[in-house]
């Protein structure tokens, strides 16, 4: 599970993150008799294990449109700090959808063209975001990022960080800016000793 | 300690140490150009720094900024912190320095270390993610062991997405069953 090869990465592996995706409800149109409606949520598993024992075809979300998708790559693009509202699986998604459904998608390679350059800016916008790290930092806010994107760079963003809190220790940096009590040190040339650890 | 069983610190603190003997010591062989086995007070001798802190601890010794530190270093890393090869000085640079910093009577290592971990953190970050060809890089044969580790996290995580969005099977045969049984007739 979590963490499973190296003990301090403490990471989702990418399958983890897609089987959590699964979640997500989709809305079918079933090729045999069922009992309520014509269209159905179902969640995105049945609808996929469905799909593939040809019992259904799968209506793509709403987001999943070469309009929707046109406009919201127009805005990654305008912007450089802001991030576009999208499902929070949408990489998860879009992917078992397109290895699953790919004909009930219409203009599939547009979509899936488009979902790509999305992920591709985004993730450069994210680069660009963590080049605001410096030692102050303590944590790090990203609105709007989806849950892969995330899992991407978890790592690397926690590292980051606990490299620059331990550079950024009392002990290192001298005291000019920081409000802290110090004991008025007596000027000495020769060794010091340092009870605390 | 926190760190007792960590690896690299244990590595970290076999770093060479130049150290002045304020008390003669008897008996140890620790200077290999003495003719005695004896140190005199005021020699200048290269210890590893687990052996000069507990020394310094009792007041046998006192340290010198090590090698790594000098102005040499402090010159290229002001000029251009991302290409100096800090790998070359020492691959524990920054943990190093973390551990001399309160000992030695220098207080600018620490912002020294700052300076160029954040300059030298935006080269990384460019290229850690989506660096096509990680071994073509040379930029990777001067980082240190933190920043190595830093870099591999970002890789192996890209690496572990992309190989995910080639798709594939999603579950894999354990290779005992791979074995064809004979069925029994």
């Amino acid at each position: 599970m979590a963490g499973q090869s190296d003990p301090n990465l403490s990471l989702f592996s990418a399958e983890e993150v897609e089987f959590i995706a699964e979640d997500e409800m989709v809305e079918i149109v079933p090729n045999l008799r069922m009992d309520a409606l014509n269209f159905i949520c179902v969640p995105l598993w049945l609808a996929v294990a469905l799909k593939k024992r040809g019992k259904c075809t799968i209506r793509p979300p709403l987001w999943m449109s070469v309009e929707k998708l046109t406009q919201v790559l127009e805005a990654e693009r305008d912007s450089q700090r802001v991030f576009e509202q999208l499902p929070f699986h949408y990489v998860e998604i879009s992917r078992l959808l397109f290895d699953h459904a790919r004909d009930d998608i219409p203009d599939v390679y547009m979509v899936r063209s488009l979902v790509e350059d999305i992920r591709d800016v985004r993730f450069h916008k994210v680069e660009t975001n963590l080049e605001t790290l410096n030692e102050r930092a303590l944590a790090l806010k990203i609105n709007n990022l989806s849950a892969m994107e995330v899992n991407i760079v978890r790592p690397f963003i926690g590292r980051a960080l606990q490299a620059f809190y331990k550079h950024d220790s009392p002990e290192l940096i001298p005291d000019q800016e920081r409000i802290s009590d110090r004991r008025p040190q007596v000027a000495n040339n020769a060794a010091r000793r340092h009870l605390r650890r | 300690m926190a760190n007792y069983y960590d690896i690299d610190d244990i590595i970290t603190q076999e770093e060479f140490v130049s150290v002045i003997f304020q008390k003669a010591a008897g008996g140890v062989g620790i200077d290999p150009s003495s003719e005695t086995d004896s140190v005199e007070v005021g020699s200048k001798v290269e210890l590893p720094f687990w052996l000069a802190h507990e020394l310094q601890l009792r007041q046998a010794v006192s340290m010198n900024v090590p090698a790594c530190f000098n102005q040499k270093t402090r010159l290229e890393i002001q000029a251009d912190s991302a290409c100096v090869d800090l790998r070359s000085r020492s691959p524990y640079f920054y943990e190093f320095g973390c551990k001399i910093a309160p000992l030695v009577a220098d207080r600018t290592i620490g912002p020294l270390l700052l300076s160029a971990f954040k300059s030298r953190y935006k080269e990384v970050l460019t290229k850690a993610h989506t660096a096509a060809y990680p071994a073509a890089s040379k930029h990777l044969t001067i980082l240190t062991k933190e920043e190595t580790h830093l870099y591999e996290a970002a890789q192996s995580s890209m690496a572990a997405f992309k190989k995910w969005r080639m798709g594939g099977p999603r579950f894999q045969r354990a290779s005992i069953l791979g074995r064809k049984r004979k069925s029994n007739e």
